[in-house]
């Protein structure tokens, strides 16, 4: 029988492989195609020691990662923690590198075995060896534990260890996901947490995060600040430079901005839209940021009149002016979006996409073609939910709707504009009380976490309501094949069910995401995952 | 509460004849002859009229985006420059006023009509009643504004309407204030106790004696209260929960303008000074009006 | 006099109990929860059932009332849904001083500057001087403080570069430090009052003048500075006493936009974060903080006046 080389099957899909918030420890250092960047680089050069000041717009809710929710805590707890693998970008491609792991094999399509890196040591003292990591992982499935992440286990069957520096890892099914799920830089149940500290602080534990990474948590004062100090053991040898990280809560964006462009903060971790043009021409700021893996939407609540009828839907998704939208309102960092798969997922993404005449995009003839077809014909004044309220770089606050609403009036949508804050807002879209409103899904490198989960029938992020069994057997398809080219057709085919035939939402754009920084930093490797890594992070003298 | 309660105006003019007897047409002439009530009354007043023949004076629709020509400084086609909409920031000052003058006055209204209430029974029926209101008085005056009027939309909802009964809210307990210690002062002069021995109705002391009295304390509160009603507005705005775009509201243009302040920053400075200049006016007005209408203070 | 002090302490503990039941009632009248916000992407209808009742929302009103204020009068004052940090501890030791600094900085700035420029624009009445002092002070007290705030950031922080443009640092920890990021804060606060400052005395120091006892010390051959600052401003003292204490008890809440702009992480920000994420403890916390500074700011007014002026001192 032929030795499937399962690894390198998995890696090959992984190198385009990236998931918002499954960034679980994957694949080590074998694989044939993930690319590696060191780190190490530069020892000799960079500066050691100072305090770095960064500005953060986007609120972190916890520094648990197996609780998080926030790409605002993401981008934190990174550089606290570690996974058993970690996302590297060359500036073409993402790939996975080897961080608590120092090697994984895969010896059947089921079973991985890790070989951990020696002489790890959590921030308060605490082993980490192979018995941490089990912990680390079998708390994240613990029913009692509650984590929102524990569906990325689902089913992970045994965790075992071999030896103190050897795990191995069972799935009672071939996990496609493995990997991204394994990933623990940005993610989340594969992130290694102190078993120690847990079981001391309890629910404290996101105030007071113990783990493995190149800086270690001091303390966080709420609405003020997060401080974050060296960790002079950090395995990586040489990193980080920086002696301490200050992380300043920002409310009000403006004023995060002036921070930035007077010199007082070193970094800023998003930025509206609007402020970019200045910001780039600040001889003394280095703008870091591409259109990364998501996608802004406009939701339509298909569960409820007038919207239950697909060409009302078809309708809208081909009156709305995306150019426009880019222009006005990303003030051109964003990309027109046709579907749901963005740039970075090079091996799914179509850069030719707008001539293919597949997806969705601005056609007001089509649109009241649809129109016409509709169920409700006359005046329809559905209502459109937004909030202001506190919106960093994220959000697009009301601006969207105020783009979005005049198109509509022109095939004779009158959609009426609902401002309020956003506890109402989340309540509203859980309930089901609302005809529009528009979000983003983040953060994504793969199509799969960028589909899936947001819109198969019955999942709790598909707030829409919809329902096509189709749909849901394709992605479930293409997320347990491995072959990328057989992948891509079963997207294709999801896609132009998804996007020209049921219409549950507009796509919208594609956006750039920033990251700012002072000239006055160096050795800042942007990973296009919505990420602030200081690790390599200097400050000239 | 205010300056002249203290001074012997009050006592002085309540010893005065009833304003039954005087002349009505005369009590304009000592506001004209205060300068600083004029300049107040042709500021407001100018507003007022833009408030009122908008459409006439707009040059485009306030609320009509127009890309090609947004976040333009001023020039020929848009006098005061365009918002990052391309909406005509002229037109949309000018609509402006309507909202705040209608914000403003309306909130106040309601507030002092609540006020009016709340101040009289507590003056007149005096007690356990009067204590029991002040007491609540008391409670609405110690709670923070701005909280009072998030927490109103949050229940309301959103909208000029209810925008209003909010900020009303927070008006009731100041006016109510006035009212009661101005009833109560004027209660126990003796020409109102002869009244009330005479059999006059108590309601008609309460018309004709007791409200000229505290009507010029009143107006002069009520010109510094709209001022509060629209600055405490924008204040909502700048959270997000003021009134809905693209209303051309001040206070929301403010808003959305702090976000533009470095690459276009007239959309916050016109309808920033315009709402400086009413307040200011308003002010100005207020002032006037309670040194006209208080008599000179006699010697120390 | 005792008698009196207590029965007033009785009327203010009543109106914070009104007060706090009203803040109570309100937010939870307000549509939305902790919990959907808490839960985020992650929510689904059994989630938030668990949470729920893990942070007790589940029960009748007035039993959640009931509890937090058991608690609160013991000195526990529950703990934070998001950050489960003590409440306590955050209001008291950590939000109110530093709004307190921020206020009182404020108010000294305004005091410092409005005073004597209304005691210059009443001298030079009529004249040029007057009337910029006059102009500027309406103004100071009619912008609204966000906007004021952002454009002083731009134009001092950003564009001259002579402050910071945000944050806050503990003038006990570091005093030049922490009074170089309080310099624009107070400003913007400071601005308003300074503004009100500046035209009651003015507009009273005029009043006074004009009395006989001025003339009177004049043509005894008093300086005019003797004249001016000891027996007219001791007359005005009482007017300014009144328009200071009346807007002394908003100043904790006056602060909620400056502190929201400057990044400062003071009661006003506490609470308006609370209330938009509906954390019913903490916005209890510091509402009632409010409400009692209030309070007792204005028995001290009151106390004041009746000590300045014998004459009121009637009931």
């Amino acid at each position: 029988m032929v030795q499937v080389d399962f690894k390198n099957l998995l890696a090959q899909r992984l190198a385009a492989d990236f998931s918002r918030r499954n960034f679980l420890g994957a694949v080590g250092a074998g694989a044939a195609t993930a690319v590696l960047g060191s780190g190490i680089a530069q020892a000799a050069e960079q500066r050691r020691g100072g305090t770095l000041k960064w500005a953060q717009l986007v609120p972190p809710d916890t520094l648990d990662p197996h609780f998080t929710g926030s790409l605002g805590s993401i981008k934190i707890h990174n550089n606290i923690y570690n996974g058993l693998l970690k996302i590297v970008y060359d500036g073409k491609r993402v790939g996975f590198a080897p961080d608590l792991a120092a090697s994984w094999e895969m010896t059947d399509d089921k079973t991985h075995v890790f070989k951990l890196r020696p002489n790890v040591k959590f921030h308060d003292g605490e082993v980490c060896d192979a018995a941490a990591v089990k912990w680390s992982l079998e708390r994240v499935k613990d029913p009692k534990t509650g984590s929102p992440h524990a569906w990325m286990l689902a089913s992970l069957e045994s965790v075992e260890v071999i030896d103190p520096l050897t795990v191995r890892v069972r799935y009672s099914k071939p996990f496609a996901f493995f990997p991204v799920a394994m990933n623990g830089a940005t993610g989340r149940a594969g992130t290694i947490v102190s078993r120690r500290a847990v079981e001391k602080f309890g629910k404290e534990f996101g105030r007071n995060p113990v783990g493995t990474g190149p800086f270690k948590f001091v303390q966080w004062r709420e609405n003020e600040l997060i401080e974050l100090v060296r960790n002079p053991d950090y395995f990586e040898p040489g990193l980080p430079y920086l002696d301490k990280i200050n992380i300043q809560l920002i409310k009000e964006p403006t004023a995060a901005v002036a921070a930035i462009m007077s010199g007082q903060v070193d970094a800023l971790d998003a930025c509206p839209f609007q402020f970019m043009s200045q910001v780039r021409g600040n001889k003394n700021l280095q703008v870091f940021g591409e259109a990364e893996g998501n996608y802004a939407f406009l939701a339509m609540n298909t569960k409820r009149a007038p919207f239950d009828d697909p060409n009302l839907r078809l309708a809208v998704a081909y009156a709305i002016d995306r150019e426009l939208l880019v222009k006005q309102g990303y003030f051109g960092d964003a990309v027109p979006a046709y579907t749901l798969i963005s740039p970075p997922m090079a091996d799914f993404y179509d850069p030719a996409i707008a001539k293919s005449g597949r997806g969705q995009f601005f056609d007001l003839k089509k649109a009241q073609e649809y129109r016409a077809k509709a169920k409700v014909q006359g005046e329809i004044a559905p209502v459109y939910v937004a909030s202001e309220a506190f919106t960093s770089n994220g959000s697009s606050g009301s601006r969207n709707a105020q783009l979005i609403i005049p198109m509509l009036a022109k095939i004779g949508i009158k959609a009426k504009l609902e401002l309020m804050d956003p506890a109402v807002l989340n309540k509203r879209t859980n309930a089901g009380d609302y005809d529009f409103y528009d979000a983003a899904w983040e953060g994504d490198v793969d199509p799969d976490e960028t589909m899936r989960p947001e819109w198969s029938s019955g999942m709790p992020w598909n707030r829409v309501g919809y329902a096509n069994p189709e749909f849901d057997s394709l992605v479930l398809r293409a997320s347990q094949t491995v072959n990328v080219a057989e992948r891509k057709k079963l997207y294709v085919q999801a896609e132009d069910l998804m996007m020209a035939k049921d219409a549950p939402i507009a796509v919208l754009a594609h956006m750039r995401v920033f990251k700012i920084l002072n000239k006055r930093t160096e050795g800042f490797k942007y990973v296009p995952a919505n990420l602030m890594n200081m690790h390599t992070v200097s400050l000239k003298a | 509460m205010t300056l002249e309660q203290l001074s012997p105006a009050a006592a002085a003019s309540a010893a005065a004849p009833s304003p039954a007897v005087r002349r009505p047409h005369r009590w304009w002439r000592p506001i004209l002859r205060e300068r600083s009530a004029v300049v107040g009354m042709v500021i407001v007043g100018a507003f007022a009229l833009m408030a009122l023949f908008a459409p006439w004076l707009a040059t485009h629709d306030p609320t009509l985006q127009d890309f090609s020509v947004a976040l333009q400084p001023p020039g020929a086609d848009h006098w005061l420059g365009t918002d990052s909409f391309g909406q005509d920031l002229y037109s949309r000052l000018l609509y402006g006023a309507r909202f705040a003058l209608g914000i403003g006055v309306g909130s106040v209204a309601l507030g002092l009509a609540g006020g009016l209430l709340v101040g009289l029974t507590a003056g007149l029926v005096g007690g356990r009643v009067e204590w029991a209101l002040m007491r609540v008085v008391d409670a609405i005056l110690a709670f923070p504004e701005v909280i009072l009027a998030i927490a109103f939309v949050a229940v309301l909802g959103m909208g000029v309407d209810k925008l209003v009964y909010a900020l009303a809210v927070s008006f009731v307990g100041p006016f109510a204030r006035i009212v009661r210690s101005d009833v109560l002062q004027v209660k126990s002069l003796p020409f109102i106790e002869a009244a009330t021995l005479m059999g006059v109705p108590r309601l008609r002391i309460v018309l004709r004696h007791l409200l000229p009295h505290v009507a010029s304390s009143l107006l002069v509160q009520a010109g510094i209260r709209i001022s509060t009603a629209i600055l405490l507005e924008s204040g909502l705005s700048f959270f997000g929960l003021g009134v809905v775009p693209p209303t051309p509201d001040w206070g929301l243009m403010i808003a959305e303008g702090r976000g533009f302040i470095a690459m276009a920053w007239w959309i916050s400075t016109w309808p920033g000074v315009a709402l400086a200049l009413l307040l200011v006016g308003l002010t100005l007005l207020g002032d006037g009006l309670r040194n006209a209408l208080a008599p000179k203070s006699q010697g120390g | 006099m005792l008698r009196a002090l207590f029965s007033r302490l009785l009327q203010t503990l009543l109106v914070l109990a009104v007060v706090s039941v009203a803040a109570f009632w309100f937010l939870k009248l307000a549509p939305g929860d902790p919990v959907s916000l808490m839960l985020g992407a992650e929510y689904s209808p059994a989630a938030a059932a668990r949470l729920t009742h893990e942070l007790g929302l589940d029960r009748p009103w007035p039993q959640q009332y009931l509890h937090w204020l058991g608690g609160f009068v013991r000195g526990d004052w529950g703990t934070s849904y998001i950050s489960h940090s003590d409440i306590f501890r955050q209001a008291v030791y950590e939000a109110l001083p530093i709004t307190l600094t921020l206020s009182a900085l404020s108010l000294l700035m305004a005091l410092l500057i409005g005073i004597p420029a209304g005691m210059v624009a009443a001298l030079r009445r009529g004249g040029p001087v007057d009337w910029v002092v006059s102009s500027v002070a309406v103004l100071g007290s009619a912008m609204p403080s966000f906007y004021l705030g952002i454009v002083l950031v731009w134009v001092f922080g950003v564009g001259l570069g002579w402050f910071p443009t945000l944050g806050f640092v503990r003038p006990w920890e570091d005093f030049a430090d922490g009074m170089h990021h309080l310099a624009l804060p107070a400003i913007t606060l400071g601005a308003y009052y300074a503004g009100l400052i500046a035209i009651t005395t003015r507009s009273s120091l005029i009043d006074v003048m004009g009395h006989s006892f001025i003339a009177a010390a004049r043509a005894r051959g008093e300086p005019m500075w003797r004249v001016v600052c000891v027996h007219a401003m001791r007359n005005v003292l009482m007017p300014l006493t009144t328009v200071i204490g009346l807007q002394l008890g908003g100043l904790l809440r006056g602060a909620v936009m400056t502190e929201v702009v400057f990044a400062i992480p003071g009661l006003g920000m506490l609470i308006t974060t609370a209330v938009l994420n509906r954390e019913y403890g903490v916005v209890q916390a510091g509402i009632m903080l409010t409400a009692l500074f209030f309070v007792l700011v204005n028995l001290l007014v009151d106390q004041t006046y009746q000590w300045l002026d014998p004459r009121l001192r009637r009931r």
